[in-house]
């Protein structure tokens, strides 16, 4: 009876205690921004969109990542799709909103009369939908080669999962539009040794003609928001330090001869 | 004496019990339902049954989906001696709302009113990724192709950010509405009487079909159609709740202030989410508000006043800037306060 009453008691503890420890653990917590307003080439750019990656321990813990990150190989987006035989006309439309993917919007009914890959897509869609405008042309992108769709995407995730070499960031946040800003919370700094954090871009950014990846050291104080001001030396060197950020600038190939011409 | 008896009595019932389902299959014995967790169903591909699109895709939906039960083809195999249990086969009842030769008619597909017996994977970060690499710049108003220019229609419609209003989209009615539960605290004080009522524009819709899905999944793109098991897991059945529960009553998503902000502006965790199963940090953390000009404050101020009727031991201060009683009642947390 006695042993009975003790191991529902210790029972009840052990279901207790993540309870208490979450209590207990919660005023640990500091948190990051990271402001995605960075002064490119005298102009204010905005990094909408982007996606930051927080990892323990500061660079030299890091500094595995970071070398990675130095020697990765990229492909810019005109020369992915170059590559993939897209048409001048859909590489056109893609940069007109800066996009990656036909899913950043929607194509206009005039739109796809003249990027041919959509007039195919349109076409085969009216074909299969019965006949549905609607449905073929909001479903455009089901009838377009993945290569065009999720291709540039796919090989990204790769480029990332290759830069991480296995290491699990802590958390990932993406700045937003209006604030232009990237906020990691919760992050656990109670410990005093372990308030070193890394945040970084991973994928190279692309801004005119190069591309940028920011690998920035953070001291997170329990209680605290930490700001990062993403920054880049303008005296064009491949990879320099700014503050407590390593920037590494690359130059990105050319691979299309298409000219987009935009108002 | 009496023991025996009773004995007797249990051994009766469970014999009656047991041989009430001597050969009959799970089909006649589950009159209104069907089970996707039955140990035969288990094994067969969905695909085997169930059609996608269904021929009456253009009515029933306006877009290719599975709008329709399987044909009697697909249960006939196992289930040869359901069809023919009786006048009114109990196998007919889980498709056929009046079960006969000549009941032909049907319940609406799927039916609502059932147990749902799946929950849904849906990786929001992936989509983020995929959806909102890079948004339209709007300093670039015309753009002229090799062989054409376009000119951006404007859109009177409000920004719909990121896409998420692709699937999250302004409830058109007032849903069931209530405040979120605080299992682990206690009141403070009993709630106060309060009249307020948020209206359909406080609230935002779940997807609950595959309209939103299929526009990109629908071939080509995995997980696609016919690949259900892609986004659907098998679960132990459960009825879901139409109540939307919050926090905060009072947010309204399309307030002026509101309605011009990207969602992930305050919806800072769902950027980093791979499943729904783990949403439950989804929420806005209150830093998002607590720490802005626009809320700070405010949420300063009653926190302030709380503060001061629990140090001169007077009736506690209900926050109710954000909050109705239900919630306004309880304990400060550590995080309103950005600790």
């Amino acid at each position: 009876m006695f042993s009975n009453r003790r191991f529902y008691l210790n029972l009840l503890i052990v279901l207790l205690l993540p309870m208490f420890a979450e209590a207990q653990s919660a005023p640990g917590v500091g948190s990051i921004e990271v402001s995605g307003r960075v002064k490119i080439g005298g102009k204010q750019e905005k990094l909408t969109r982007k996606r930051f990656y927080l990892f323990r321990g500061g660079l030299s813990e890091n500094s595995g990542l970071i070398e990675r990150i130095r020697a990765a190989e990229i492909t810019s987006r005109d020369c992915y799709y170059s590559q993939a035989k897209a048409s001048p006309e859909f590489i056109c439309w893609l940069q007109l909103s800066d996009c990656e993917s036909p899913f950043c919007r929607t194509a206009s009914t005039e739109e796809i009369q003249v990027v041919p890959e959509f007039k195919v897509a349109y076409q085969k869609g009216m074909t299969q939908f019965r006949g549905k405008t609607t449905v073929a042309k909001d479903w455009l992108v089901t009838n377009l080669a993945p290569s065009l769709v999720s291709g540039f995407y796919l090989q990204k995730r790769t480029l990332t999962e290759r830069l991480l070499g296995g290491l699990k960031p802590l958390q990932s946040s993406m700045t937003d539009t209006v604030s232009v800003k990237s906020i990691f919370i919760d992050i656990p700094a109670g410990d005093a040794k372990a308030r070193k954090f890394t945040v970084s871009n991973l994928l190279p950014i692309e801004f005119g003609n190069k591309s940028y990846v920011w690998s920035c050291e953070v001291n997170v104080d329990p209680g605290k928001t930490a700001k990062v001001n993403l920054q880049v030396s303008e005296a064009g060197k491949t990879v320099n330090m700014m503050k407590n950020c390593e920037v590494v600038v690359k130059d990105l190939k050319v691979c299309t001869t298409v000219k987009c011409e935009q108002k | 004496m009496k023991s025996r008896v009773r004995i007797i009595l249990v051994l009766a019932f469970v014999m009656l019990f047991g041989t009430s389902f001597l050969n009959v299959s799970t089909a006649q014995r589950r009159k209104d339902s069907f089970s996707h967790a039955s140990k035969s169903h288990v094994k067969i591909n969905c695909s085997s049954c169930h059609k996608n699109p269904t021929a009456n895709w253009v009515t029933a939906r306006g877009y290719p989906d599975v709008a329709d039960y399987p044909g009697h083809a697909s249960c006939i195999g196992c289930h040869r001696a359901d069809f023919f249990a009786g006048n009114r086969p109990v196998i007919c009842a889980g498709c056929h709302t009046n079960p006969g030769p000549r009941g032909s008619a049907r319940f609406p597909f799927p039916v609502r009113t059932r147990s749902q017996e799946f929950t849904t994977i849906f990786p929001h970060d992936v989509h983020q990724n995929l959806i909102a690499s890079n948004g339209p710049k709007n300093d670039v108003a015309v753009a002229h192709f090799v062989t054409a220019s376009f000119t951006r229609a404007d859109d009177p419609k409000p920004p719909a950010f990121n896409n998420c209003a692709v699937c999250h989209e302004t409830s058109a009615i007032l849903p069931k509405f209530g405040s979120r539960v605080l299992p682990l605290l206690s009141p403070l004080a009993d709630a106060t009487a309060d009249t307020f009522v948020p209206t359909a524009a406080f609230f935002k819709n779940s997807p609950n079909s595959h309209a939103s899905c299929f526009t990109c999944h629908y071939q080509n793109q995995k997980p696609d159609r016919n690949n259900c098991a892609g986004c659907h897991v098998l679960t132990a059945p459960y009825f879901e709740s139409d109540e939307i529960a919050r926090y905060s009553l009072k947010f309204n998503h399309l307030s002026t202030n509101h309605v011009n902000k990207d969602c992930t502006t305050c919806h800072v965790r769902i950027t980093q989410n791979t499943d729904l199963k783990t949403m439950t940090s989804a929420d806005v953390p209150i830093q998002a508000c607590s720490t802005s000009s626009c809320h700070g404050p405010a949420i300063a101020e009653e926190i302030g006043k709380r503060g001061a009727a629990m140090a001169a031991k007077q009736q506690i201060f209900q926050c109710n800037y954000c909050h109705t009683p239900e919630i306004g009642r309880f304990p400060v947390p550590p995080s309103h306060q950005n600790r």
